[in-house]
């Protein structure tokens, strides 16, 4: 069966000797994997199409429960000056492995494909500070949208207002809750500015994400929170 | 009995990259009808390879010896290192016979997404030969791909501050391609490595 959709490249991996198995992100079945032949020799029609990031129209064909294999993948953005770059590219790698990784295949979501589209598009044109504060909006914003993000407004246990962030626990605790339990390693003190940015990050619509600028200490401060959220509850080790 | 030796050696030719079940089928009644010293031959080849092949010492491709036959060879450019992904990589630039110096092969490629790191690859012991050694030039021939270029602009990065020239092998289009064909990146990248005439 031949099937026709867009998808951003999201790695790929060699197989056998000179094959590849491409995965996707795409908006009607979600994150698919897929099989191209020989795209590495140097005639190959692929062109630099099958490289991570690369937003393209592609054809599929193949049996159901398959892996279907690429038949056609024509360009839409290549995304290149961001993969060029060592630091975007380890970022945006870091935030593809939090995707792979909490996101099953084989599921449609339509809205995860427009943000991650969306934030390409606003790195691409950004400069590389606001690339990095862009970076940690996705993160942010890609736990909230699968409902691993940690909860920094209030506490997580009885909804009272608190300012320490247990990563252990993955949420603030106030002083009631926090007393007396064992949680795996000391807290981190959020403030007001802290939370304003971070609802900021999950609400706002993707276009206007350029205009939150923080200070620096603030994008370090939830950078180390994200960071120890993702090691100790996700499990994914930076 | 002697199926289940034909299975076996069926089974153990499809672990090599691109033989399915129906080459191996091939290749195993192929080496049935062989004479028994042409088979023992290639059995032994591949018994030689693993025990007395390991990398070399200094640059990582496969020798029998501490040293490869390149990096002992007194008349190669021992102050130019052309670094490589894989010793094959090695083997096909070697083929083109215009390059005469040394090598630096890195057992693959960064590649953040997998969770492969500098530290993974032969990065620390190539900036320890650029240190150690009175080296000029280090030409960078990973692959013109994602990772290549993450490695690449990795190594750079590292090299840089110890003044030593820095050069990436040339992107563009293949001899005998059609523009037509070519796909933007590779294009634009043609475009950006033009040379005057």
């Amino acid at each position: 069966m031949l099937t026709r959709t867009e998808g951003i490249v999201l790695k790929n991996q060699k197989h056998g000797e000179a094959d590849l198995i491409v995965t996707y992100l795409t908006p009607d079945r979600g994150i698919i994997k897929a099989f191209a032949k020989s795209p590495h020799k140097i005639k190959s029609r692929f062109g630099s199409s099958l490289e991570p990031l690369t937003h393209s129209r592609i054809s599929l064909f193949g049996k159901e429960q398959s892996i279907p294999k690429i038949t056609q993948s024509d360009i839409i953005n290549t995304f290149y000056r961001l993969r060029e770059s060592y630091d975007d590219l380890i970022n945006i790698s870091r935030l593809i492995r939090v995707m792979l990784s909490i996101i099953p295949e084989d599921t449609p979501n339509k809205r995860l494909f427009n943000f991650f589209l969306g934030i390409l598009n606003l790195m691409d044109s950004s400069t590389g500070d606001q690339r990095h504060i862009l970076y940690l909006i996705a993160l942010i914003r890609l736990l909230a949208m699968t409902g691993y993000a940690p909860r920094l407004n209030k506490c997580g246990r009885c909804g009272k207002k608190g300012i320490n962030f247990y990563p252990g626990a993955g949420t603030i605790l106030c002083d009631g809750c926090a007393g007396g339990q064992e949680i795996k390693g000391p807290p981190v003190r959020v403030n007001g500015d802290i939370i304003n940015f971070y609802s900021h990050s999950i609400e706002w619509p993707v276009q206007k994400l350029t205009r939150l600028r923080p200070r620096k200490e603030l994008l370090s401060t939830l950078s180390s929170i994200m960071e120890r959220h993702l090691s100790q509850n996700l499990g994914i080790r930076p | 009995m002697h199926k289940g030796v034909i299975e076996n050696l069926i089974n153990e030719l499809t672990r090599l990259p691109g033989i399915g079940r129906k080459t191996a089928q091939r290749l195993a009644f192929f080496i049935m009808a062989m004479p028994k010293e042409e088979a023992i031959s290639i059995a032994e080849a591949i018994r030689e390879l693993k025990e007395r092949a390991r990398f070399c010492r200094e640059c990582f491709s496969i020798t029998e010896d501490d040293l490869c036959s390149i990096c002992s060879d007194p008349k190669r450019d021992h102050t130019r290192i052309c670094v490589v992904e894989e010793p094959s990589n090695l083997i096909v630039i070697e083929r083109t016979g215009i390059y005469r110096g040394l090598y630096h092969v890195l057992l693959g490629a960064l590649s953040p997404v997998d969770g492969i790191t500098p530290e993974s690859l032969k990065i620390r012991e190539l900036i320890e030969r650029v240190k150690r050694g009175n080296i000029s030039e280090v030409i960078i021939a990973t692959n013109p791909n994602t990772k290549g270029e993450a490695t690449a602009q990795y190594i750079s990065e590292q090299l840089k501050p110890m003044g030593v020239r820095i050069t990436r092998i040339a992107y563009g289009l293949p001899i005998g391609g059609d523009i037509e064909f070519a796909d933007e990146v590779t294009l634009t990248k043609a475009l950006e490595g033009r040379r005057e005439l």
